[in-house]
């Protein structure tokens, strides 16, 4: 590509320092997590616990409920993953009939939506989700993105690719739509699934203005609103007591766990869904 | 025509569950809100229509003008750095020639993305603290005499809320360039080697312009989502902070959610949305003119 010398390690210099930003503050969490709460409270540079210590853990567990909002995001994380894939496929297949009288409009409905962020409608989606009594469920962060345009397109353009000639028989055999999209579909554009849902187990994780605006009910809270507690030391564990960072990196740590798990399976579908989205504009 | 539409009623039936959720979980939540906009608030919802009262009153309020003021800044500190910043990784991706370390370099900067803003503000809040190790370093090498207090100091707030959102967001913006880069010819670089183009001409007069479609790509995504800003402001958010990082988003979330005045904070909800919607709207008209020039 570029042959001088000096670029080649100003690239070196420039990607050391982007990924040394990343690595090394998740190295000093990591560090904190396992340090004793005295430890925990050194100023300096402390990169390797002395000595090193479960108290984190220990009190985050036993002390501090940490457990239920992570059963609770997984069951809203994995619902609501199933459902929003199923209904975004089901979009992405109707949007390439292209025969389908009013494809254009429905299409053009789909896209308006890109048009109303979350961000924006944070009070009237309050009003809205309390008529629909969905206030401190569990169904309410399954509802809130349900399926998106984005999703819906990503799966159009993946359904695109699959050949028609494959199709075209078993159409020609009488297969239904969901026949064609259970049987032909979904399986040869599996990439594109998989990236659906792989974002989406990513959001749904993540999820954090939703939880915040709809739920209040300490038995409903997810994952990422607890953590938020721990690390703002609201949820102090008694009165006595206050949270040191261990058990907040702790915490951190916890939450980084089933991400850390899943990402190198789902790396590639990441990257991939994201070029798919951006080269096609 | 009848008879088509009627041969794919299964299709509508298909798509009729999706269209019946956008109406009313995106649409309609839309409409109440101009609706409650032009309603007095009581305590147990809208109790009348006031016309544009609410709006009067948006605009008279100071707090709202700083939130708007707020945002904009926000907004273009993360547009510029987080537009123009990753084309030097993507370019530096391409000179990386053991695949597995350029993987590894992908991987680690890509890895921010996928966090959550909480667990995204929790590391910097251990790494920038006051006894933490960037303050450490800094005073180790005589740069400070005392700690920075990151995210407690109102010099410090906006540009926290940028930096770590460009922070998250480099290796996102960084793989969309490096897709672009590479579906660059090397035929034509190589007929610029024989022509004894130098690196830097190689940069400006290669790959910029090839990049240059991207960039406006990537240009809008962040425009769009960062005049929403929302999460990392309201994590970053305190006693000494708040006026200079408290969002129109925000706003509209103290005012409406916690104390219930939703007239007020539904006018102030839609003025965000004209305002980025015409700010969008701009930016659209403006490379696209561009583009076609």
């Amino acid at each position: 590509m570029l042959r001088s010398p000096s670029i080649r390690i100003l690239s070196y210099v420039i990607l050391l320092f982007l990924a040394g930003t990343m690595i090394i503050p998740l190295w000093t969490v990591v560090a904190t997590a396992f340090s004793t709460k005295f430890g925990s409270l050194q100023a300096g540079i402390n990169l390797w616990p002395n000595p090193i210590s479960f108290e984190g853990f220990d009190t985050l567990f036993r002390r501090l409920n940490f457990v239920l909002p992570f059963a609770n995001t997984l069951y809203v994380t994995v619902v609501g993953t199933v459902a929003h894939v199923l209904l975004s496929a089901l979009g992405g297949y109707v949007l390439i009939q292209e025969d389908l009288p009013g494809r254009k409009i429905i299409a053009g409905v789909i896209l308006l939506t890109l048009t109303i962020p979350t961000q924006v409608i944070l009070v009237p989606l309050f009003v809205v989700f309390k008529q629909f009594m969905l206030l401190n469920t569990l169904l309410s962060l399954i509802v809130s993105e349900l399926v998106s345009a984005f999703s819906i397109l990503l799966m159009k353009t993946y359904f695109e690719q699959v050949p028609k000639s494959m199709v075209e028989s078993a159409r020609i055999d009488g297969a239904g739509h969901v026949k064609l999209l259970k049987d032909f579909y979904l399986p040869l554009a599996l990439p594109g699934v998989v990236t659906v849902a792989a974002f989406q187990i990513v959001h749904k994780y993540n999820l954090f203005i939703e939880p915040l605006l709809f739920i209040n009910d300490p038995q409903k809270i997810t994952l990422q609103i607890a953590l938020q507690s721990v690390i703002q030391g609201e949820s102090s564990t008694s009165t006595n007591d206050f949270i040191a960072p261990n058990v907040t990196m702790a915490a951190i740590v916890v939450a980084l766990v089933p991400l850390l798990i899943f990402y190198p399976f789902m790396q590639k579908y990441l990257i991939r869904g994201l070029t798919v989205g951006g080269v096609k504009e | 025509m009848l008879d088509r539409i009627r041969r794919h009623w299964m299709l509508y039936l298909l798509i009729a569950p999706i269209l019946a959720y956008f109406c009313a979980f995106l649409f309609y939540p839309m409409a109440q809100g101009i609706f409650l906009s032009t309603q007095k608030a009581g305590l147990l919802g809208p109790v009348g229509f006031i016309g544009w009262d609410n709006y009067a009153k948006v605009f008279s309020t100071p707090a709202v003008w700083q939130a708007i003021w707020n945002t904009l800044i926000i907004a273009a500190g993360i547009t510029i750095v987080g537009t123009l910043l990753p084309i030097l990784p993507a370019i530096a991706l391409l000179q990386i020639t053991p695949d597995w370390l350029k993987r590894g370099f992908q991987t680690a900067i890509y890895t921010p993305y996928l966090l959550s803003w909480v667990i995204i503000v929790g590391i910097w809040l251990n790494t920038l603290s006051p006894v933490g190790l960037v303050n450490s370093v800094l005073e180790g090498v005589g740069l400070i005499d005392a700690p920075i207090n990151f995210f407690a100091d109102p010099f410090w707030a906006r540009p926290m809320v940028i930096g770590l959102t460009v922070w998250k967001d480099v290796g996102f913006h960084a793989l969309i360039y490096l897709a672009a880069l590479l579906s660059l010819s090397p035929d034509i670089l190589e007929a610029a080697d024989i022509d004894g183009a130098n690196d830097y001409k190689k940069i400006r007069d290669i790959l910029l312009p090839h990049l240059m479609p991207m960039i406006k790509v990537v240009f809008l995504i962040t425009l769009l989502g960062s005049l929403r800003t929302f999460d990392s402001a309201f994590l970053m958010l305190n006693g000494r902070t708040a006026d200079q990082i408290r969002t129109l988003a925000i706003f509209t979330y103290e005012r409406g959610i916690l104390n219930f005045d939703l007239g007020l904070a539904s006018a102030a909800g839609v003025v965000l949305l004209v305002v980025s919607l015409l700010i969008s709207g701009v930016a659209q008209v403006v490379t696209r003119t561009e583009r076609e020039n």
